[in-house]
């Protein structure tokens, strides 16, 4: 009989959440990467 | 009734002067473009004539060649820059980006008159064009539907956007008055609109899933082909603004290198900032329909080499730039991108699409030279008009010379 793994990453689509939490950490880093050059020119 | 007769006289006059030809005739881009297009008109004339079998390697398997998948699906991603640039300086008030907005309005406006226009050429029977706005068969359940009503009315708003140059180089005072005060309104229809026929020109795909390779098909692809747009269109403006300034120095006035500069930097954040919203999409739709089989073997190559070299490598590349205030390296990310968006509509409308199919199509010689025709003649209509209209010139001064010298004789 096929179960269903909690655990498994795949099926319960851990990967795309995991995906969401590192683009919301690197969408702040590389605004503050741009804002630093910014920053430079005044 | 004598100053009605002198005024027409000195309209008439005006335009003479405007039709002389200026600057040199033996330049390399003349010499390479004008054969091509006399032989493009050829060409055409045979394919108005005896069919799109006589000129194309169209067939019933693939119906759309490089006239749907470069000149519409790719050129009009490539006329982006305009509403975005609109949408920067007239609703956010960026006014740093307000030198370069004409020449790209100007711009836009002409690749969808000349990209979108080559529609008419893919098409069977060309005449039912007119279709969509007689209302015979109107066809509103068709996605080309809303992309032909799309194109007419954002044609017509960036037409709307581009009318004070116009009554500028006329010396019309009052009309400039009434074209300046419509401005606003056409930039927001045409930003509504674009958003919609961008995504719209992906939507066409949506009915061709068994035909797109899994890479390249999603849900998503309307999406997909709006956010590329963007950087599709940013890249366009920093790459065309970089070969103005150069052909057009002697329009621009002192200090026109440096503010290009920050505007290219400010315009490389934008780019960043769509590209990695691009990239994140991409990865979501990857992993949420399970393509790792997919990425082994040519096709997967072929994604990656998309994917990596001409979206990821770019965006760092315009991060790094922008960081650095590296003009140069912004301007070989634009040319990536460039390539990038190019390869990807592609993918999707042509190399990809019958990709398993023994038939394969490849493009005729005669496909590629009415191309670069339709390139060609928006490059010398974009010459022509930046000639003479101040597209490039400080805006401001109402009339050219000539045009200004003959009003004021009337008075």
């Amino acid at each position: 009989m096929e179960t269903y793994s909690y655990v498994n990453i795949f099926e319960t689509k851990g990967l795309e959440y995991i995906l969401l939490i590192c683009f919301m950490v690197m969408m702040v880093l590389l605004f503050r990467y741009m804002r630093a050059g910014m920053r430079d020119k005044s | 009734m004598a100053r009605v007769a002198d005024e027409r006289q000195s309209l008439f006059s005006f335009f003479k002067d405007q039709l002389r030809p200026r600057g040199k005739l033996i330049t390399p881009f003349n010499v390479i473009s004008i054969p091509v297009i006399i032989a493009g008109v050829i060409i055409l004339f045979f394919r108005f004539t005896q069919g799109l079998g006589a000129t194309t390697n169209l067939s019933q398997q693939n119906p759309w060649g490089i006239w749907i998948g470069f000149d519409v699906v790719t050129g009009v991603a490539f006329a982006g820059g305009a509403y975005v640039l609109t949408f920067a300086v007239y609703v956010m008030r960026m006014d740093k980006f307000h030198p370069i907005i004409r020449a790209t309005v100007l711009n836009g406006f002409l690749a969808y008159v000349f990209y979108a226009g080559a529609l008419v050429f893919d098409l069977g029977r060309p005449w039912h064009v007119i279709n969509p706005v007689i209302g015979n068969a109107f066809g509103y359940n068709s996605v080309l539907f809303l992309v032909a009503w799309h194109f007419m009315l954002y044609m017509t708003a960036e037409f709307v956007e581009f009318s004070p140059v116009i009554t500028e180089w006329l010396g019309l005072k009052k009309a400039r008055r009434v074209a300046n005060s419509l401005t606003l309104a056409a930039v927001i229809l045409g930003i509504s609109l674009s958003t919609l026929h961008q995504s719209g020109l992906g939507a066409l795909f949506l009915m061709a899933k068994p035909k797109i390779h899994p890479l390249w098909y999603s849900e998503f692809i309307p999406i997909f082909f709006f956010v590329s747009s963007i950087f599709a269109g940013i890249s366009m403006v920093i790459f065309e603004s970089t070969i103005s300034h150069r052909v057009f120095k002697m329009q621009m006035g002192p200090g026109s290198h440096e503010r290009l500069n920050e505007i290219i930097i400010g315009l490389a954040r934008g780019a960043t900032i769509a590209m990695f919203v691009y990239y994140f999409f991409k990865a979501l739709i990857f992993i949420h329909d399970d393509q790792w089989a997919l990425i082994k073997g040519f096709w997967g190559a072929w994604y990656l080499t998309e994917v990596l070299g001409f979206v990821l490598v770019p965006m760092v590349l315009f991060a790094y730039g922008s960081r650095h205030k590296a003009v140069g390296i912004i301007k070989i990310a634009a040319v990536l991108t460039l390539i990038g968006v190019l390869l990807n509509r592609l993918n999707i409308s042509v190399i990809a699409f019958n990709w398993n199919v023994a038939d394969k199509y490849i493009p005729h010689w005669m496909e590629i030279v009415v191309t670069l025709t339709v390139v060609f003649s928006e490059i010398w209509i974009f010459r022509w008009i930046v000639n003479r209209m101040p597209v490039m010139r400080e805006p401001g001064a109402l009339g050219s010379p000539n045009r200004k010298r003959e009003l004021q004789s009337l008075n």
